[in-house]
């Protein structure tokens, strides 16, 4: 009986804990808003009141919801591109060395080009669509992940590589089955940059060139001096972003080898 | 099964460094030969060569009758590094059963030989779970679970404290004694090569010569009291003489 009551204050305290650790950021965060409110003389437009806030997210919800789904294609277009794009050279990369010095300049050109000019340029020549919009968090967010990719599949101990070819393993095996393993850890941490950037780049893109997603959003919201909209979706994109680095930190885990522990 | 190696006039240089020069030697089917000698006379470059890891700039290698690519391509060449070649997500078990679906060869059912390893009841363990012991026994395991005729070893136990080295080593003996191959063996422990080896090979440095080949005139296996035969000390003076003396004198 006494076993049963200790298991179920164990029980208790955990998940009292467990909130502790939530409401408190939370807390701090809206201590911290309140506290600018009445020590600052920013009109209201510029710091509305976190009531208000959620007063416009719950009016606005379908708005917010609708342009929501336009945000997160674009994300998850550019993320997924960004990938296929950042692992594809990290490979080539990897197997034609020659091809690193031919393409490695470009890349590093494109990702030290300010992401306005980037923006303008793709809207003059693609339109202000899908594809620009895309087009732009994909050519953000593929840069760490080709850095991140190509350092893993580069960081096999060559006492394994020796073995690999005293096995007489194909390029492939060694590719597939060592190389590969060997670079997850490395295309883990990458994801976790590139996941919830993507979420931010697709919201300034659509921000200045768009009329959907929440930057279209967020653009009226300025426009039309409504500060609460602004803050609601403002915080949709951060408990979103949140949410896909949490999601993405909590898969790659399971998949990083080095971070296992599982016996 | 074993295979006798050929080496003939082997030169290696790096540049204008010359590694190796004019290094001549015959090692028979289930022979155990060491290498020893100073710092950078070669020893690993030799056995890279004969694994087709490096190419020789002069002579050739032949291991029954073929060069070292094609005995390679045959997957009958096995290889225990210093540090254990083993994959850090894999599990003891897994590990071994890798050599075996890369070559798709299995001489031994992965599971027996690892209980003959002295591993039962840690088959299921990541490197990470392992001693340095037991993590030098899965790559022990793992690189002659496909029955190579070959076995190149580049100082496997030189990484472990003396006892487990000698632990090791004594092992290593018994466990050649169930599964006789060839054996090239680099190390840098003179006790090791003669509790061992058939024949100890002595290179000189710059560029690496055999200096000498020492017979050890006693049967292998060999457990621990052969450490205190005249053979055993003697051998081991007379091979301290020529590295610690000679060799330094010919500096």
């Amino acid at each position: 009986m006494s076993e049963r009551r200790g298991k179920r204050a164990g029980a208790m305290g955990a998940v009292a804990s467990t909130a502790f650790k939530v409401l408190l950021p939370v807390l701090s965060i809206f201590g911290l808003w309140y506290l600018v409110i009445y020590t600052s003389e920013l009109p209201r437009f510029v710091i509305p009141d976190p009531k208000m806030v959620l007063l416009s997210l719950v009016e606005n919800r379908a708005l917010i919801a609708e342009q929501f789904m336009h945000t997160l294609k674009v994300a998850g277009a550019g993320f997924l591109l960004s990938n296929v794009l950042g692992i594809g050279l990290a490979m080539l990369f990897v197997s034609l060395p020659v091809s690193r010095n031919a393409i490695m300049p470009a890349a590093i050109t494109i990702r030290n080009v300010p992401y306005v000019i980037i923006v303008t340029v793709l809207a003059l020549a693609m339109g202000d669509g899908f594809a620009t919009k895309v087009t732009v968090v994909t050519l953000a967010g593929f840069f760490p992940v080709l850095v991140n990719t190509y350092r893993g599949l580069r960081a096999v101990d060559p006492i394994v590589l020796d073995r690999m070819r005293i096995l007489d393993a194909s390029l492939w095996e060694v590719f597939v089955k060592v190389r590969l393993p060997y670079s997850i850890p490395f295309i883990v941490a990458a994801q976790e940059i590139t996941g919830s950037a993507s979420i931010v780049i697709a919201i300034a893109v659509e921000w200045m060139i768009s009329r959907t997603g929440l930057g279209y959003v967020i653009n009226q919201g300025m426009m039309a001096y409504e500060g609460e909209l602004v803050y609601a979706v403002a915080l949709v994109a951060a408990v979103f972003s949140f949410v896909v680095y949490s999601v993405i930190h909590y898969l790659g885990q399971r998949l990083n080898w080095a971070e296992s522990n599982d016996p | 099964m074993s295979v006798p190696v050929v080496i003939r006039k082997i030169g290696r240089a790096y540049g204008a460094m010359q590694a190796l020069a004019d290094v001549d030697l015959e090692i028979g089917a289930g022979e155990f030969v060491s290498f020893v000698g100073p710092s950078g006379c070669g020893k690993t470059t030799l056995l890279r060569i004969v694994a087709d890891l490096e190419k020789p700039t002069s002579g050739e290698v032949k291991i029954g009758g073929a060069n070292p690519k094609e005995v390679r391509r045959q997957k009958k060449l096995g290889l225990v590094s210093q540090r254990p070649a083993v994959l850090p997500w894999k599990r003891a078990l897994d590990d071994v059963k890798f050599t075996q679906k890369i070559t798709q060869r299995v001489g031994y059912p992965a599971d027996q030989l690892l209980r003959d390893f002295g591993l039962e009841g840690h088959e299921r363990k990541k490197p990470g779970q392992l001693s340095g012991g037991m993590l030098q026994r899965v790559n022990c395991a793992s690189a002659i679970a496909h029955d190579p005729e070959l076995l190149l070893m580049d100082e496997p136990f030189s990484a472990l404290d003396e006892m487990k080295r000698e632990e090791m080593g004594e092992w290593f003996a018994r466990e050649l004694e169930t599964r006789p191959r060839t054996v090239l063996f680099v190390t840098h422990h003179i006790d090791e090569a003669v509790l061992l080896s058939d024949r100890v090979v002595v290179f000189s440095a710059s560029p690496g010569r055999v200096y000498e080949i020492v017979a050890i005139g006693a049967p292998r296996p060999r457990d621990r009291s052969f450490r205190e035969s005249r053979i055993f000390i003697e051998t081991t003076a007379r091979l301290r003489k020529m590295l610690f003396q000679d060799l330094e004198a010919g500096r």
